[in-house]
C-alpha cells in the first residue's frame, strides 16, 4: 500500500489524476488505521508518531509528485526511483531499530518484574519458615508447661 | 555479620541438594539461597527440601539475571557478605569459605576463585580438566580483560565469587543479562573497586551437562569480546561509592 502510494509519486512514473487520487486516498486510510487503533488501545500513542510522519510523507508525495524530485536533485541522484527506494528503505532501518530498543527497554523491565517477584517468594518463604520455627517453640513451651 | 550463599541453578535437580548439604556443612552460619532461572525439573523442590531459601524466576532469564537476582537479595535483606557458586557441584564450598574470608578481612571487595591462578596448578591437575574449546575461550578473554583492566585475571569466566555490599549495591543494579562473568569483572575494575583472584579447586561436574558445543563456544567468544569493548566507553556509574 505504502509502495503503491510512493511508487504514483515518483516523477519518473507517468501520473495520471486518478493514481494520485489513490494514492492520497491510500495514505488517509493508513493514517486513519493508526487513529483506530490507538483508539482501541492496540497503539500507545508513544508509539504512533513515527507511522503518522510515514503517512504524511506519503500524503505528501501524492499531492505533490515534485517533491521527490525535488528531493532526488538535493541528494544528487539523478533516477528519482532510486532516491524513493533509498529513503523509503532507511525509514524501515530506522523503524527496525526504533523497535530493537524498544524490545531491550522491555526485556529489561520483563527481566526486573521476574527478579522482583523470585525475591518476594524467596522472603515469603523465609517468613513461613520463620513462623513455623516460632510455632514449634511454642509447642514445646506448651508441652513443657504442665509437669 | 550476615552472610548469604547463593546458587544459580537451572535444570541441576540432580546436583542441588548435595551442594547445599555441603554448603551448610561447611558455612553453618551462612544462609543459602537458590536462584531458581525457571527450571522445568525438580531444582526448586530439592532446594528447599534441601533446606534453601528458593527464588524462583518465573522464567530462564539466563544466568546474568539469576546471579543478578542473588545480589539483589543480599542487598535488600541487609546482608553484609554474599558468595555464590555453581550448583553442578564443581565448586567446593571449603573454597568458598576461603573467599569469604577474604571480603570479611576487607582486603577486596570482589573475590573470584580462579583454578588457572599459579597456586591453584598444582592443586588441580588431576580434580580439573578443562575441554579445548573453554581454553581458547579463557585465553581470548584473559587477554582482552587484561588488557581492558589492566590488571591480570586468570579466570574470568569463573562462578565462584564473594562480595560486599558495594559489589552488591553495582551488580543489583548494573549487570549485563547476556554476559554476566566478564563484563561484572570490568565493571568492577571500572568502578575502583578492589578486585582479587584466589587460587582455588574445581571439580568435573557432578551432573548435568556444560552448554558450550564447540559452535556455541565461538559464538560465546565473540560476544564477549564485543561486549567487552562496548563497556570500555560505558558511562562511570557514581553508584558503587558509599
Amino acid at each position: 500500500m505504502g509502495f503503491l502510494a510512493l511508487a504514483a509519486a515518483s516523477g519518473k512514473v507517468h501520473l495520471t489524476p486518478q493514481t494520485r487520487i489513490l494514492a492520497a486516498f491510500l495514505a488517509i486510510l493508513f493514517m486513519l488505521l493508526i487513529l483506530e487503533l490507538i483508539r482501541r488501545d492496540r497503539l500507545q500513542e508513544r508509539y504512533s508518531v513515527i507511522w503518522f510522519v510515514a503517512g504524511l510523507g506519503m500524503l505528501a508525495g501524492a499531492a505533490f509528485p515534485g517533491l521527490l524530485e525535488l528531493v532526488a536533485d538535493l541528494m544528487g541522484v539523478r533516477n528519482t526511483n532510486v532516491a524513493l527506494f533509498s529513503i523509503v528503505l532507511l525509514l524501515l532501518l530506522g523503524l527496525a531499530l526504533n523497535f530493537s530498543v524498544i524490545m531491550s527497554q522491555q526485556a529489561a523491565q520483563i527481566t526486573r518484574l521476574a527478579q522482583e517477584r523470585a525475591i518476594e517468594r524467596a522472603r515469603a518463604q523465609e517468613q513461613e519458615n520463620g513462623t513455623q520455627r516460632r510455632g514449634s517453640d511454642v509447642a514445646r513451651q506448651g508441652r513443657r508447661e504442665p509437669q | 555479620m550476615r552472610t548469604l550463599v547463593f546458587i544459580p541453578a537451572w535444570n541441576e535437580a540432580a546436583s542441588v541438594a548435595a551442594v547445599i548439604a555441603d554448603v551448610h556443612e561447611t558455612l553453618p552460619g551462612a544462609d543459602v539461597l537458590v536462584v531458581d532461572d525457571g527450571s522445568t525439573d525438580a531444582t526448586s523442590a530439592r532446594a528447599s527440601e534441601a533446606g534453601a531459601l528458593v527464588a524462583s524466576l518465573p522464567f530462564n532469564q539466563g544466568l546474568g539475571a539469576a546471579l543478578q537476582t542473588g545480589y539483589l537479595y543480599a542487598l535488600r535483606e541487609g546482608y553484609d557478605f554474599c558468595a555464590h557458586l555453581d550448583a553442578d557441584g564443581q565448586h567446593p564450598p571449603a573454597e568458598v569459605a576461603r573467599l569469604l574470608a577474604e571480603v570479611e578481612a576487607d582486603r577486596a571487595d570482589l573475590v573470584i576463585g580462579s583454578r588457572y591462578h599459579a597456586g591453584a596448578a598444582e592443586a588441580t591437575n588431576d580434580d580439573y580438566r578443562p575441554t579445548l574449546s573453554r581454553r581458547i575461550g579463557t585465553s581470548v578473554f584473559r587477554f582482552f580483560l587484561t588488557l581492558a583492566t589492566r590488571q591480570r585475571f586468570t579466570d574470568t569466566t569463573s562462578g565462584m565469587r564473594a562480595a560486599n555490599r558495594r559489589v552488591m549495591q553495582l551488580f543489583s543494579e548494573n549487570y549485563s543479562p547476556d554476559f554476566a562473568e566478564i563484563e561484572s569483572l570490568q565493571l568492577a575494575v571500572r568502578e575502583g573497586l578492589r578486585v582479587e583472584e584466589v587460587p582455588v579447586r574445581m571439580l568435573e561436574r557432578a551432573g548435568g551437562s556444560s552448554f558450550l558445543t564447540p559452535l556455541r563456544s565461538a559464538f560465546f567468544i565473540f560476544k564477549g569480546v564485543v561486549v567487552l569493548l562496548v563497556g570500555q566507553f560505558r558511562p562511570r556509574h557514581a553508584g558503587a561509592e558509599r
